[in-house]
C-alpha cells in the first residue's frame, strides 16, 4: 500500500495548475461564456503544447504516456479552475477508449491530433434516461462497408467542432462502438443548453452510414470498451469534482474569514466554521475514494465497485459542498459577478452526468444482493 | 499510488485473523456474556491476554530494546484492525498509547515492573484523565498531588475510569502546581497501583458498558511512580491522543457487522416471499453502508501510511475522527433498520438477530462522537489547520 504520487505525475499536475491559472481569470471566463461555443481553444492548444493532453496517450502516438491516474489529476485541476475545456469527453471517454480498444490504424489516425490539440474527438455516452453506453437504445444495422446507425444521444460536448463522435449502438444482440462524423448525412445536431450555461447538442442519427474504418469495436470487445469508458468517465468526473469542491470550500473559507457581521468575521461563529469544516471532511472522503478508483483503473485492476462508490460520493459531495458554500456566502454567492456560481453549476452538471448517487446506490445494492444470495446458495 | 495491501501485508492480516480465532475460546465467549466482564477482566480474559504475551503478540510496535518488533504503522494498524474485529477486549490504550510513554519516561524500576508486565500480558492500565468538571477542557482538572518527602499525597476524583475495576494501575493526571490558572502547565503524570490504600471506586452503568468513578483519598504514592517531569504531564497526555484514535476507529470491527447483516439478510425469508436482502430499501441501506465503510478503510490506511512518512497532519487526524465516529453511528442505525423490530431484541434474548450485537454496538457507540476529543473541537481544528480560518469561540 502506497499513497505516494510519483514525481512525474506531480510535476505534470503542477504544470497544469500553472497553465490553467493563466487562462482562467474571471474576465476570460466571462468572454468565453458569451461565445456560441464555450471552448477555450487557446488554452487547449497551450495544454497540447505542454504535453498535457496526451498524459494517457502512449508516446508512439504523440502522448507522454504517464497513464490514466495522471490524466485524472488534469481533470481535478480543470475542475479547480472551471476551465471551459472538454477534458472528460475528449481525453477520457473518447481518446482513452480509442487508445485501449481502437484498431492500429484508428490510433495512428486520431491519437496524435488529440494529443497535440489539433483534432477533437468527443464522445456521446448518454441517452434519455439511460447512462449506460453498454446498453444503448440506438440501433445499428450491418451493411456493405460498415454500419448504419439510428437513434438519439444527448448532451454531447462540442459536437459541431468534433471530427468524430464516439457512440455505441446495438446491432441486434451485438454491441458496436463507432466514430460518427457529425457532418455525415442523416446526422442532426440540436442545441441543448445545460446547467453550466453551455450549449451542448442532442445528436439524432437517422440511418447514418459509418464506414468500417470508423468502427472501433464490436461484440465482446465493444462491451469491454463501453465498460471501460463508463468507469473511466465516472472516475474522471469524480476527480474533477474534487477540484471543484476543494476550490468552492476554499473560496468559502476565505470569504467567511473576511466578511464581518456583528463586529466580527463570520468564520469565528462555530455555526459557520463547522459548516465549512464539514465540506473539508467531505472533500477528503471524495479524494480518497477517487484516488482509489483512479489507481485501480490505472493499473488495469478490477475497478467496478470502487468506481461506483466514488461516483456516489461524487454526487453527494458536489451537492453538499455546493449548497454549504452558497449558504455561507449569503447573497454574495448567488451574484453572477462573484465566481462561486460557476462552481455550483459545474458541480450539479457533474453530479447528474454518467449516473446519479441514487441510481448508483440502487445498482450497488442490487450487486450486494446478488453476491450474498449466490454465497448463501 | 497503489491503495491495496501488499502480499506481505495480506499475509500478516490473515495470520492475525487466524491467531485471534484461537484466542476467542468458547470459555471466553461464555465469560463475556456477563456484562461486567464484557470488556475484559475475567479469568479467561486474563488467561488469553497472558497467552498473547507469551506468544509474542503484545507490543509489536515497541522498540526492539523494549522487546517489541518495531512494526511500521501500517503493520500495527493491520494487527489492531484484526484484533478489534475478533471481538477480544485487547487493552489497546495500555499497550499502544500508555506503555510506550511510560517506557520513555518512567523511573527504571517502575519501567521494568510495568512495561515488563504489559509485555507478558499480565498488566493492564486504566486512564485517569476526565473528572466530573474536566472533560473536553481537560486542563482544568483539580485532582491534587502534593509532595511530602519522598512521596506524593494524592486527593481527588476521576470519572469514566474504564477498566478501573480490574486494571492494575491508573495512569493518572494530577495537578502539582496549586495555581489552577496555570492549567496545563501545572499537571504531572503518575501511575497509581489500584491496590494502594486510599484508592476506591464505584461502578457507573452507562447506556453501553460499565465504567467507573475512581476516588483518591490521601493516597501516599512513592515518587518512583511519578512519570516524567513535575509539571510536565501535558505533553505526555497529548502525545498519545492520536495513537488512541487510531485504535478507536478501525475498519474491521464495523465491516464484519456489515458482512454479518448481509449474510443474515440473504438467508432470512421476507414475509412476501424471497429473502430480506431482495427488498429495495434493504439493498439501499446496505449499499449506503458499504459506500461509507469504504472511506473508513481508506482513511485508516491513509493515516497509518502517513504516520510512517512523518508526523500526522492535524486536520487529517481530526477528519478521521469526525468522519469515522459519525459514520459508525449512522452505520449502526442503517443496519438496525434492516432488522426492524427484531433489531431491538437484546443480547441473548430469544429471537435476537446476530446475538443482538448491533443493538449493543449502538449502545456503546453513543460515546464515539464526543469521546477521544469531542467532534466540535475537531471541527475547530479542521477549520483552523485545514482551511486557515480564524479561531472560533
Amino acid at each position: 500500500m502506497d499513497f505516494t504520487i510519483s514525481e512525474e505525475v506531480n510535476s505534470a499536475q503542477q504544470l497544469a495548475q500553472q497553465i490553467l491559472a493563466d487562462f482562467t481569470d474571471v474576465d476570460k471566463l466571462k468572454a468565453l461564456e458569451q461565445q456560441e461555443e464555450r471552448f477555450d481553444k487557446a488554452l487547449w492548444r497551450a495544454l497540447g503544447e505542454a504535453g498535457l493532453l496526451g498524459l494517457d496517450i502512449p508516446e508512439e502516438h504523440g502522448g507522454t504516456g504517464l497513464g490514466f491516474y495522471s490524466l485524472t489529476t488534469l481533470c481535478e485541476e480543470a475542475g479547480r479552475t472551471v476551465a471551459p475545456i472538454p477534458v472528460v469527453p475528449v481525453l477520457v471517454s473518447a481518446a482513452g477508449t480509442l487508445r485501449r480498444f481502437g484498431s492500429g490504424a484508428q490510433k495512428e489516425h486520431w491519437l496524435g491530433g488529440i494529443a497535440s490539440g489539433t483534432t477533437l474527438v468527443t464522445a456521446a455516452l448518454e441517452e434519455y434516461l439511460n447512462d449506460d453506453p453498454g446498453a444503448p437504445s440506438c440501433s445499428a444495422q450491418k451493411m456493405d462497408g460498415g454500419y448504419s446507425l439510428s437513434g438519439t444521444k444527448i448532451c454531447v460536448c462540442l459536437a459541431p467542432s468534433a471530427a468524430r463522435i464516439l457512440v455505441s449502438a446495438k446491432a441486434g444482440d451485438e454491441l458496436i462502438v463507432a466514430l460518427v462524423d457529425p457532418r455525415a448525412a442523416g446526422v442532426s445536431l440540436n442545441a441543448q443548453v445545460v446547467t453550466t450555461g453551455e450549449t451542448r447538442h442532442e445528436l439524432v442519427m437517422d440511418k447514418v452510414q459509418v464506414p468500417t474504418a470508423d468502427i472501433v469495436a464490436t461484440g465482446r470487445e465493444a462491451a469491454a470498451a463501453m465498460e471501460w469508458a463508463l468507469l473511466a468517465t465516472r472516475t474522471a468526473l469524480a476527480a474533477m469534482a474534487v477540484g471543484v469542491c476543494d476550490k468552492m470550500m476554499r473560496i468559502t473559507g476565505s470569504y467567511t474569514s473576511e466578511r464581518e457581521q456583528f463586529g466580527r468575521a463570520i468564520a469565528t461563529f462555530q455555526a459557520v466554521s463547522h459548516r465549512v469544516a464539514d465540506c473539508y471532511i467531505d472533500v477528503e472522503c471524495l479524494r480518497l475514494v477517487t484516488q482509489q478508483a483512479a489507481s485501480l483503473i490505472d493499473q488495469g485492476r478490477p475497478a467496478g465497485e470502487a468506481v461506483t462508490m466514488a461516483k456516489i460520493w461524487c454526487g453527494d459531495v458536489t451537492h453538499r459542498v455546493s449548497q454549504a458554500s452558497q449558504h455561507c456566502h449569503g447573497g454574495t454567492g448567488v451574484d453572477r459577478d462573484y465566481p462561486l456560481f460557476r462552481y455550483c453549476e459545474l458541480a450539479r452538471q457533474i453530479e447528474l452526468t454518467a449516473g446519479s448517487s441514487a441510481r448508483l446506490t440502487g445498482e450497488l445494492g442490487g450487486e450486494i444482493c446478488a453476491q450474498h444470495l449466490a454465497k448463501a446458495g | 499510488m497503489n491503495i491495496e495491501l501488499t502480499a506481505q501485508q495480506k499475509a500478516l492480516q490473515l495470520e492475525v485473523r487466524e491467531y485471534m480465532k484461537t484466542i476467542m475460546t468458547p470459555e471466553l465467549l461464555e465469560e463475556m456474556k456477563d456484562p461486567e466482564l464484557k470488556e475484559g477482566g475475567g479469568p479467561e480474559f486474563r488467561k488469553q491476554y497472558a497467552r498473547m504475551g507469551a506468544d509474542g503478540w503484545i507490543g509489536l510496535s515497541w522498540s526492539k530494546e523494549l522487546g517489541g518488533k518495531e512494526l511500521s504503522h501500517i503493520e500495527q494498524y493491520i494487527f489492531t484492525d484484526e484484533v478489534v474485529r475478533s471481538g477480544f477486549a485487547y487493552p489497546f490504550l495500555t499497550t499502544e498509547a500508555v506503555t510506550p510513554v511510560i517506557a520513555a519516561n518512567a523511573n527504571p524500576e517502575v519501567r521494568e515492573e510495568v512495561v515488563g508486565g504489559v509485555r507478558q500480558g499480565k498488566v493492564t492500565i486504566a486512564i485517569g484523565y476526565s473528572e466530573p468538571n474536566a472533560g473536553t477542557d481537560l486542563a482544568s482538572l483539580t485532582t491534587r498531588a502534593e509532595r511530602d518527602g519522598d512521596d506524593w499525597i494524592i486527593n481527588g476524583q476521576k470519572m469514566w475510569t474504564s477498566l478501573g475495576n480490574f486494571a492494575d494501575y491508573v495512569w493518572l493526571a494530577a495537578r502539582t502546581d496549586p495555581d489552577v490558572s496555570k492549567k496545563h502547565k501545572g499537571l504531572t503524570m503518575f501511575l497509581v497501583p489500584t491496590g494502594i490504600e486510599g484508592f476506591s471506586l464505584t461502578p457507573v452503568h452507562t447506556l453501553g458498558v460499565r465504567t467507573n468513578a475512581t476516588y483518591y483519598s490521601d493516597i501516599r504514592l512513592p515518587d518512583k511512580y511519578r512519570v516524567g517531569e513535575v509539571n510536565g504531564g501535558w505533553k505526555l497526555i497529548t502525545g498519545q491522543l492520536n495513537i488512541e484514535r487510531l485504535s478507536l476507529f478501525t475498519h474491521g470491527q464495523v465491516d464484519s457487522l456489515y458482512q454479518e447483516v448481509c449474510e443474515w439478510a440473504a438467508r432470512t425469508d421476507a414475509p412476501g416471499g424471497g429473502k430480506i436482502i431482495e427488498m429495495p430499501w434493504v439493498q439501499h441501506n446496505l449499499a449506503r453502508v458499504k459506500t461509507g465503510l469504504e472511506v473508513v478503510k481508506l482513511i485508516c490506511w491513509k493515516q497509518a501510511w502517513s504516520m510512517d512518512q512523518g508526523p500526522l497532519n492535524m486536520a487529517d487526524a481530526s477528519v478521521a475522527k469526525v468522519y469515522s465516529s459519525e459514520f459508525f453511528v449512522e452505520l449502526y442505525r442503517m443496519l438496525l433498520e434492516v432488522m426492524g423490530q427484531a433489531g431491538t431484541i437484546a443480547r441473548y434474548s430469544p429471537g435476537a438477530v446476530l446475538q443482538g450485537k448491533i443493538e449493543f454496538r449502538w449502545r456503546v457507540g453513543a460515546v464515539l462522537t464526543f469521546g477521544g476529543g469531542t467532534n466540535e473541537v475537531q471541527r475547530d481544528i479542521i477549520a483552523m489547520a485545514g482551511l486557515w480560518m480564524p479561531r472560533t469561540r
